[in-house]
């Protein structure tokens, strides 16, 4: 009876430790990180006075005033043109470039190193470095051009090349940061897989298409949906370097919700912009899964 | 005729080879070219921005249009910048405070994240998989979601320009955790169970036996959160507009555009919030990969 007691006491104990454990790392991920997404999806339904600390509610006002707003419906369009050009883009170049890496020659852990520069740099740096590079009277990249006998580009301050350009500057760190996933993928098939394949008579092609690319088709999948998901949340480089123009050409719709709450001081307006842009991904996400999916039966 | 044959069969063969060999030379060859290539691209701006930061602010772009190859030496080699930008421009501030930011990150995050780590490694409970799911979840949603509706909440608590408001929502991060889990789950059963039975508490267990044998996670952990905060921009912009708390990227942003002629200047602070996570990685490179890596492999 004693026995049993005492067994009884200490798994009710027991029961409580995992919990201490998890607490304090629950509370900091329900207080910054769930809450505040669920709370996004109220404050979009208001109008606030931050200096008051005042709200009022607005219903869908907020969704309403925007749908209204040619601005929204451009940045839309320009988002989506983005979305569609990077994210295959990058993806392809990842793995390309994942393959290179993994060639077995020597001094390749050196250019792996290399490779793995852009990643850790801050993307507000390599903003910056591109920024003067890219500059129209004096960057580099228009001396290299006019030493080719090449006019030279506007880049960023052209509302026909800003978008292109900043897809540009987002690749030369967005292909190597994928790369390494992919990466990681090449090195876990085992080599006899590729040594069968030559003995049977396969090129590099064959064995890239039927022995490397169904087996990495779950990382394409992962590397393609996060790429998507960090580009339609992409902010510091439009900041930094266009604001949004010229003529609003690089308006993105998250430089959009920024400048909507902290340059109009439209809080409300800018957390409903959140709010379809979660959405957007969402459906995004959604159909790139679907398509894997589908593939795979 | 015999003769004529094996003549033939020993040139084709030999030919065989020759081209055998030739073509994987030549294979190599376009491997390298590639890899140089694109190693090229990756290090000429880097060279021209730590070049130019040593460079007097009026010769930045001297070799660089048209473009020489002295563009990527400091041919005329100056500190002026790094004086200017730390004696004048106080750019020790923001470096100390990002340097605070990212410390207190490494320490609170840290623990928090392994102890809850350590739960889903080794304890059985009611809610585990509900649990673990919402970790994996908020994987999902991009932080930046967030940082709007935080901050309407933040604002509406005064806590606008405040160390905890730089400082603590930083320090939920579901990748940590998960990290932290995948490694304590490969630890022995026998080790904790040996130290149970000699009356260790959880806690004890936990911080004499589990974490002294964890370095090659702790290590990946604390990389991981610093350079997180080292390279945060979005939030310290929202929440710390008070030049008194600006981080390192924010200092580095604003410098575009308010120094848009002090372009020598501009890049040594590139350099600097650069040349940390490079010196950071550069040693400790697998355990960084892993950890970025890992989030996207092992499900």
């Amino acid at each position: 009876m004693a026995v049993r007691r005492a067994d009884h006491t200490r798994a009710s104990t027991m029961q409580w430790i995992p919990y201490l454990f998890l607490l304090p790392a629950f509370i900091l991920l329900f207080t910054f990180r769930i809450a505040p997404a669920l709370a996004g999806f109220r404050e979009a339904l208001y109008t606030h006075n931050l200096s008051a600390a005042r709200r009022s509610f607005v219903g869908w006002g907020n969704f309403a005033h925007i749908f209204r707003d040619p601005i929204f419906w451009k940045s839309l369009r320009i988002t989506l043109v983005f979305s569609l050009v990077t994210n295959p883009l990058q993806t392809a170049l990842a793995l390309a470039l994942a393959v290179l890496a993994n060639q077995r020659v020597r001094g390749i852990s050196i250019f792996r190193s290399v490779y793995l520069l852009p990643v850790v740099i801050s993307i507000n740096v390599t903003s910056t470095i591109w920024g003067l590079l890219l500059n129209k009277d004096s960057g580099m990249i228009n001396g290299i051009l006019i030493q080719f006998g090449l006019p030279r580009q506007p880049f960023l301050l052209s509302p026909d090349q800003a978008l292109w350009t900043i897809i540009g500057i987002i690749s030369w760190v967005g292909v190597p940061y994928w790369m390494m996933f992919f990466l990681a993928g090449l090195q876990g098939i085992p080599q006899a897989l590729f040594e069968a394949a030559a003995i049977d008579g396969a090129n590099a092609w064959q064995s890239f298409r039927y022995i490397t690319l169904p087996l990495l088709r779950r990382i394409i999948a992962f590397v393609l949906i996060s790429d998507t998901v960090v580009n339609l949340f992409l902010f510091a480089p439009v900041w930094i370097l266009t604001r949004g123009g010229p003529q609003l050409s690089t308006n993105l719709l998250m430089y959009d919700a920024y400048r909507r709450g902290f340059v109009w001081g439209d809080m409300g307006g800018s957390a409903a912009m959140m709010m379809i842009l979660l959405v957007i991904a969402a459906i995004t996400v959604a159909v790139e899964f679907l398509l894997f999916r589908s593939r795979e039966g | 005729m015999a003769e004529s044959l094996a003549v033939d069969v020993a040139e084709r063969y030999t030919r065989r080879g020759k081209t055998r060999i030739s073509r994987a030379t030549v294979q190599r060859v376009i491997v390298y070219f590639l890899l140089t290539l694109i190693s090229v691209l990756v290090i000429v701006p880097l060279m021209w921005a730590f070049a130019a930061s040593f460079t007097p602010n009026d010769e930045v772009f001297r070799y660089v249009f048209p473009f020489s190859w002295r563009a990527l030496f400091p041919v005329d080699f100056t500190v002026e910048a790094y004086r200017n930008l730390f004696f004048e421009e106080g750019f020790t501030r923001p470096i100390a405070n990002t340097l605070i930011l990212g410390f207190s990150t490494v320490i609170l995050s840290g623990v928090t994240s392994a102890l809850a780590g350590f739960a889903f490694a080794r304890f059985d409970f009611r809610g585990k998989d509900v649990l673990f799911g919402l970790v994996l979840l908020t994987f999902m949603i991009p932080g930046e979601v967030t940082m709007i509706p935080l901050y309407i909440v933040v604002s509406r608590l005064a806590l606008v320009n405040t160390w905890t408001a730089l400082i603590v929502p930083g320090l939920a991060n579901s990748l940590v955790i998960f990290l932290f889990r995948q490694f304590f789950i490969e630890i022995p059963q026998d080790l904790i169970d040996a130290a149970r039975v000699d009356g260790a508490s959880w806690l004890k267990v936990f911080a004499s036996i589990v974490l002294p044998m964890s370095k090659p996670v702790l290590i990946t952990a604390s990389l991981l959160l610093f350079l997180g905060q080292w390279n945060s921009f979005f939030w310290p912009l929202l929440v710390a507009p008070d030049p008194k708390l600006r981080v390192v990227q924010v200092a580095v942003s604003y410098a575009y555009e308010e120094h848009k002629t002090l372009w020598n200047q501009l890049l040594a602070g590139s350099v600097v919030a650069a040349l940390v996570p490079i010196l950071l990685v550069l040693p400790f490179q697998r355990y960084y990969v892993s950890g970025l890596v890992g989030s996207g492999l092992k499900e």
